[in-house]
């Protein structure tokens, strides 16, 4: 315990040095308790307020005091309980009485180090500026010099394809009897499937909330199944339940396997059982949000599900290391690993590596175009999202991933394979909501789909988080949405049912969206993969760097 | 038709092509010259029979020979045209009247853009016909007949007129509407007859003919098939009104109801597709087994992220944290307050029995340094309201158990020990060798500091209760041995009373400065006056030193240390006050008593008569056996005083140096353990934590002027840290209704907390004025 006399104010931080600020109204205020009842980092208390005046009244200085204690509510002036402007005050205060105000004069990451633990935090880079897919824009219309299509009236092909698509003359295949047969010294025809190209990119059970991945997994589902619209959806380095892997719907989604393998064993158990191949698998390299830092599941998160559907013991720390431990060279990882996935379901499923956005893409991508059994190459940039990571790998690390997928397919066209090894651009897609808009413009530079996460989140459930660290504590079990966490009072907040249906609302007018870009543009047939004269951009080193028109 | 004679205009000249522009020119200057029948030869000319203004009277034109595009195109009422044979795209283009039959096809965009008047068409629309139709009120609706059918994405953004398609002889037998009809369309009606493949579901409805579409059709059908030359088909075509059937777009209020209730249904989806491929309660059911329903943000009961607990006296107070002797003065504030004055006197006795001597008087109350309420005003006043038990007599002895528990030193340690074994009915003799108990209570500190009648009043109390008290024995190796064995327990609290010394040159010159002490206390005061007095040592005993030497007669007494002064409080002040200068660093060199001068390491000296030396006391432990581990001179104890000789323990300066309030503390957690071990039952000495002061609410209270001690009002300026005041804050501050107090048992109370109403919002913790309600984790 301090002594009186060692209470010493100037080691402590005034709120002025706080990102958000809580704005509290006395007079409006019923002390009902919502808000602190609420808060998910207990950033706000009640307390109580003294105020105390002397006064005079009649004539000459008659002194007196009145004094009146009453309740209310105080930010706490704590760094450990700092306010994220989640805003889940507001939202549940019946009378408009308390918000939080982002303060731009913060010093947050100044203090925000305590016992020497560099800041950690969920989210995406904390960057609110315009990003560079969302500078672009769709410039090529078609104006009698081609015919114009119209999104409502006519018919489009908005399917990419996952898996390597070889050149007819080299597929082992001749034409016996007006037949088609399998023919030549190997009959190996690499998988590919048929995709809607907007993706939702990994997120594993752990990261999300059992309510949101089973919502984001019934809305995969019926899209596929009623809406007729193939959406992809990988599951993240957290394995899948049994009950999905031995459904029918495994078609739909995405395998992922990461460095910590989580989950594999009990997939390969479940093996046997399955009634269908899994869509494709996509091998974890990397992330965009946190290049070369691995991912830890914090024990207290491990509880039942977690634990068995990701084949652990409970109550234990779950570490995916930054590298995949017996892979010492690209050849070697590539290889070995997309060899083993594949030979799991005899070659029947598309596999593929994810990296994170980098300089050295291109050097992977060469690689993969050498080895037939490369399915894609999917990289994540720096304005991937994830559930934890240092803020200094979120902020500082990355690349940013249009010239980097922009440089892939050049490198391919210069190769003349680029109809053959689709990429995938993850990172940032949808960021500030333009999701169909940052998916056009990535398949026009030269992606054959697009991953989102965040936009996911955000739009299927709500989440808080913004460019300004609103929230973003996903590292922390207190999702105040019940998004990540594994808490089941805070993601019992969430209808897995209404996360489906917005899943649904996502898709169906993101396709829609597409389809208003794609006509005007004369594309309805064949998605506009690497049709980049369609693009222009109003700065000019991006269009040089782009290769795309410059126009202002 | 007109009666004028017909007019010929001829689109071929000298065998070769009129051009349009000429043919219209021929066209309007015939109109203009009231030639209103006219027949025009046609070689290809477009927009032939548009735009003749009604006013110059009906035109009737014929046109033989092959048409361009857009015949009768901007039409206006008043003007029929007549093709003979088929005609090509757009006729009747942004048709404002006229009246356009065509005995043969029209190919694509027919009537595109019409407005008003009538397409007669004898064969089939090509594509994208009745497109973009309109209507306007003022007029009388467009209308389009088509005999056999039409071609693809008819009636596309139609928004008004009438079209009619036979379906005679389908040119496509299976669907005569072609495909996707009606996309965008909002206004009209097509009538059709016949076998479709789907239209526009978005924005058109199928229906069957009402009986008014069906008088309208059936009356409209005669001079249509009269003007296309087809009345024979009159009956078929109205033999009965099933054959028909009409689209008709929905209205806006229809189509933003549609998209309001566009239902995915999921809950039954999920049912009867997902639930039954994966199983009862999903993907994850097998590994859930709480409800799953959806709770709101702010739930009250189980689902509560956190809940209140009234945590009344789970922490100490910082008062009685504090304090070595662990008093709990806001217990005794809290009885003052309920009115329970004897009981509040007599709750510190359960503590110390020296609370008028040590509490009162010569105690520094670590208390009141730590009191919460210091932080608004001043601190409680504990030393005085300790000095108001002092008249309180001993509480009422337990029953005697038998036990025998033998105490080396009458001092406050074996005082405090044998005080509590006492009450607890054990039988305690006191073994004293000095002539009167109380240690250096009695013998060391300054008479007027402690007057002796407070601590003779104190001590009183030991023959109250019975303790043996044995004077003027000296413990030594045989007569330990002979406690040893006739006792269950021996406490060992001989304190410590050898002056230590330091081996500078002339220490042997040097006196005790305890050994001074007690002789004034036993009634010799050394004679000093006009010396120059040098006390080694500047802590509290050499304060005590330095202030008696000046009462002895001393001309100056300097106190001088190694380090900073450890003294402080009343010792310091009375020292002070009567000269005492106090120096430091100085390191001791030597004393010349020859010389009258104490010399430094730092090369000064000061003038000295007398030197006491003040720099700690050891304690005498010749008579131990060795069974009792000594270290650097004191006996080693355990954290519950407990020696190596587990029969022995031992408290006080004999363990370590402490104020008289550690002695006390130490004797009476000694005597809790003893007890416990005698009476064979599990010793847990409670660790409580102290309440953090941020908890205890200051804004209650009013920073006042304390002037007279009253132990009322003393009472109430207690904040009572961590302990309920009984005020009902609580109570009232809760919106949810959800606490309430509950009497009992005894004059005790409690209060509840109604889970079913309580959100956890913490508007009871942060509002109590004594910190007494916590918010915990509801899990």
């Amino acid at each position: 315990m301090e002594s009186t006399s060692g209470i010493n104010e100037s080691n402590e931080l005034s709120l002025a040095e706080f990102p958000y600020i809580i704005r509290w109204r006395e007079d409006r205020c019923t002390r009902c308790g919502k808000c602190t009842a609420v808060c998910p980092t207990r950033a706000i208390e009640p307390t109580v307020f003294l105020q105390r005046r002397a006064f005079s009244k009649g004539e000459g200085p008659n002194p007196e005091v009145t004094r009146e204690v009453m309740q209310g509510v105080q930010q706490i002036n704590d760094l450990e309980r700092y306010c994220t402007g989640c805003a889940t005050c507001s939202f549940v205060c019946p009378n408009v009485a308390i918000e939080p105000e982002y303060n731009p004069h913060h010093k947050f990451l100044f203090f925000k180090n305590k016992g020497g633990v560099p800041y950690k935090r969920g989210g995406r880079r904390n960057d609110p500026g315009v990003s560079t897919v969302d500078q672009l824009k769709f410039s090529r219309i078609s104006m009698l010099t081609d015919p114009a299509l119209d999104a409502a009236r006519h018919e489009f092909y908005v399917r990419t394809l996952l898996g390597r698509v070889m050149p007819a003359e080299d597929l082992p295949l001749k034409t016996v009897d007006d037949k088609l047969m399998l023919s030549g010294p190997s009959t190996f025809i690499p998988p590919v499937r048929e995709i809607f190209p907007i993706r939702i990119g990994s997120m594993s059970i752990g990261a999300l909330s059992p309510n949101m991945w089973e919502g984001l997994a019934m809305g995969i589902t019926y899209l596929n199944e009623v809406e007729g619209i193939p959406v992809a959806m990988a599951t993240g380095e957290g394995g899948m339940p049994p009950r999905l892997l031995k459904s029918r719907f495994l078609k739909y989604f995405i395998l992922q396997i990461a460095s910590g393998y989580f989950g594999w064993d009990e997939i390969i158990h479940a093996l046997p059982h399955m009634q269908e191949d899994p869509l494709a698998i996509e091998i974890k390299y990397g992330q965009g949000a946190k290049p070369g830092d691995g991912g830890l599941l914090m024990a207290y998160k491990v509880l039942n599900l977690i634990a068995e559907i990701r084949g652990v013991p409970k109550y234990v720390d779950l570490a995916s290391p930054p590298t995949h431990q017996t892979k010492y060279s690209i050849e070697e990882a590539v290889a070995k690993m997309i060899q083993s996935m594949s030979m799991a379901w005899g070659f029947r499923v598309p596999v593929y590596p994810k990296i994170s956005g980098t300089k050295t893409a291109t050097a992977v991508l060469n690689n993969l175009v050498r080895n037939p059994y490369a399915a894609a190459l999917c990289i994540d940039g720096e304005d991937g999202g994830t559930g934890a990571a240092y803020n200094v790998s979120l902020d500082k690390m990355g690349h940013p991933i249009v010239s980097n997928i922009r440089d892939c397919y050049l490198d391919l066209v210069a190769q003349g394979k680029q109809n053959e090894l689709p990429l995938i651009a993850a990172g940032g897609m949808g960021k500030t909501g333009n999701l169909a808009a940052n998916a056009a413009a990535m398949i026009m530079l030269g992606a054959s789909a697009v991953d989102t996460g965040k936009y996911i989140m955000q739009a299927a459930a709500g989440c808080l988080g913004d460019e300004y660290n609103r929230c973003n504590i996903c590292n922390t079990g207190r999702c105040p949405r019940g998004i990540t966490t594994q808490d089941p009072k805070l993601y019992r907040r969430l209808d897995p049912d209404k996360v489906a249906e917005r899943i649904v609302d996502i898709f169906v007018s993101a396709n829609v969206e597409l389809k208003k870009i794609f006509a005007p543009m004369g594309r309805s047939t064949q998605l506009p993969i690497g049709m980049s004269d369609g693009l222009s951009v109003s700065n000019k080193e991006t269009a040089e760097r782009l290769k795309i028109t410059y126009a202002v | 038709m007109s009666n004028k004679k017909q007019l010929i205009i001829q689109g071929k000249k000298d065998g070769k092509r009129v051009s349009s522009q000429a043919l219209e020119a021929l066209v309007q200057a015939a109109v203009k010259n009231n030639a209103g029948n006219l027949k025009i030869i046609a070689d290809g000319q477009q927009g032939v029979g548009g735009r003749i203004w009604p006013d110059l009277g009906p035109v009737d034109i014929e046109i033989d020979g092959p048409i361009g595009q857009r015949v009768g195109c901007m039409g206006m009422a008043g003007t029929s045209i007549l093709v003979n044979g088929s005609a090509s795209d757009d006729v009747g283009w942004i048709n404002c009247g006229a009246k356009i039959t065509v005995l043969g096809d029209v190919t694509n965009g027919a009537h595109n853009a019409g407005a008003q008047g009538l397409l007669y068409v004898q064969g089939s629309g090509g594509a994208r016909c009745d497109t973009m139709t309109k209507r306007n009120p003022r007029f009388a609706p467009l209308q389009s007949w088509y005999f056999r059918n039409v071609g693809d994405s008819f009636a596309e953004f139609k928004a008004g007129g009438i079209a009619i398609v036979c379906g005679v002889d389908s040119r496509n037998p299976e669907n005569i509407l072609g495909y996707r009809p009606c996309v965008g369309m909002v206004g009209g009606t097509i009538y059709f007859r016949g076998p479709i493949q789907g239209y526009s579901e978005a924005d058109v409805n199928l229906e069957e003919l009402t009986s008014q579409d069906w008088e309208w059709l059936t009356e409209n059908m005669k001079p249509y098939l009269r003007a296309i030359d087809r009345e024979s088909f009159y009956e078929e075509l109205t033999k009965t009104i099933g054959d028909w059937r009409k689209l008709i777009p929905f209205t806006p209020e229809e189509k933003a109801e549609r998209n309001e209730t566009v239902d995915r249904e999921f809950s039954s989806w999920r049912e009867g597709v997902w639930e039954k491929e994966v199983g009862p309660a999903g993907i994850f059911g097998e590994y859930l087994d709480h409800d799953r329903s959806i709770v709101e943000f702010v739930p009250a009961g189980e689902n509560r992220r956190f809940k209140p607990v009234w945590n009344n006296n789970q922490y100490l107070p910082p008062c009685a944290w504090a304090c070595p002797s662990d008093i709990p003065s806001q217990e005794r504030a809290s009885l003052i307050r309920q009115d329970r004055y004897e009981e509040a006197l007599a709750l510190v006795l359960k503590y110390s029995p020296f609370p008028g001597t040590v509490c009162g008087t010569v105690c520094p109350n670590l208390c009141m340094d730590a009191c919460t309420r210091g932080q608004l005003d001043k601190p409680l006043d504990i030393k005085s309201l300790g000095r108001l038990s002092l008249e309180t007599p001993a509480p009422k002895k337990a029953k005697p158990t038998g036990r025998k528990v033998a105490i080396v030193g009458g001092g406050p340690g074996g005082l405090s020990a044998a005080w509590q074994l006492s009450l607890k009915g054990h039988e305690v003799d006191v073994y004293e060798a000095d002539g009167v108990l109380g240690g250096k209570l009695e013998l060391c500190i300054p008479r007027d500091r402690l007057p002796q009648e407070v601590l003779h009043k104190e001590i009183s109390r030991f023959e109250e209760l019975g303790v043996g008290v044995h004077l003027n024995t000296q413990v030594d190796k045989n007569l330990f041995k002979k406690l040893y064995d006739d006792h269950d327990i021996v406490l060992i609290a001989v304190g410590a009373h050898t002056p230590r010394k330091l081996p500078f040159s002339g220490s042997e010159d040097t006196v005790g400065g305890v050994d001074f002490l007690k002789d004034i206390n036993r009634g010799h005061p050394p004679d000093l006056a006009g010396q120059d007095i040098v006390v080694i040592g500047a802590g509290n005993v050499g304060m005590d030193i330095s202030a008696q030497a000046f009462v002895c007669g001393a001309k100056s007494v300097t106190a001088v240390d190694v380090q900073p002064p450890a003294s402080f409080g009343v010792e310091r002040e009375a020292a002070e006050a009567l000269g005492t200068q106090i120096l430091w660093p100085k390191i001791t060199k030597s004393f010349n008593l020859k010389n009258r001068e104490v010399n430094f390491e730092d090369g000064t000296s000061l003038p000295a008569d007398k030197v006491f030396i003040s720099i700690g006391e050891s304690p005498e432990l010749d008579f131990l056996p060795p069974e009792v581990d000594t270290s650097r001179g004191l006996i080693k104890v355990s954290m519950i005083q407990q020696t190596s000789d587990v029969k022995v323990f031992a408290v006080g300066d004999a363990t370590g140096p402490g104020l008289v309030t550690h002695a006390i503390g130490a004797g009476r957690r000694a005597a809790e353990v003893i007890h416990a071990q005698m009476m064979d039952y599990d010793y847990v000495p409670e660790a409580k934590a102290v309440i953090p002061y941020d908890r205890i609410k200051t804004a209650y209270y009013e920073a006042e002027a304390v002037e007279e001690f009253d132990s009322t009002s003393e009472a109430n300026r207690c904040l009572s840290c961590g302990s309920c005041r009984d005020c009902g804050m609580c109570v009232y501050v809760c919106y949810w209704g959800a606490i309430s107090r509950v009497d009992g048992p005894g004059n005790n109370w409690s209060y509840v907390v109604d889970e079913e109403k309580c959100i956890g919002c913490g508007f009871c913790a942060g509002t109590c004025p004594c910190g007494v309600w916590e918010m915990d984790k509801n899990l």
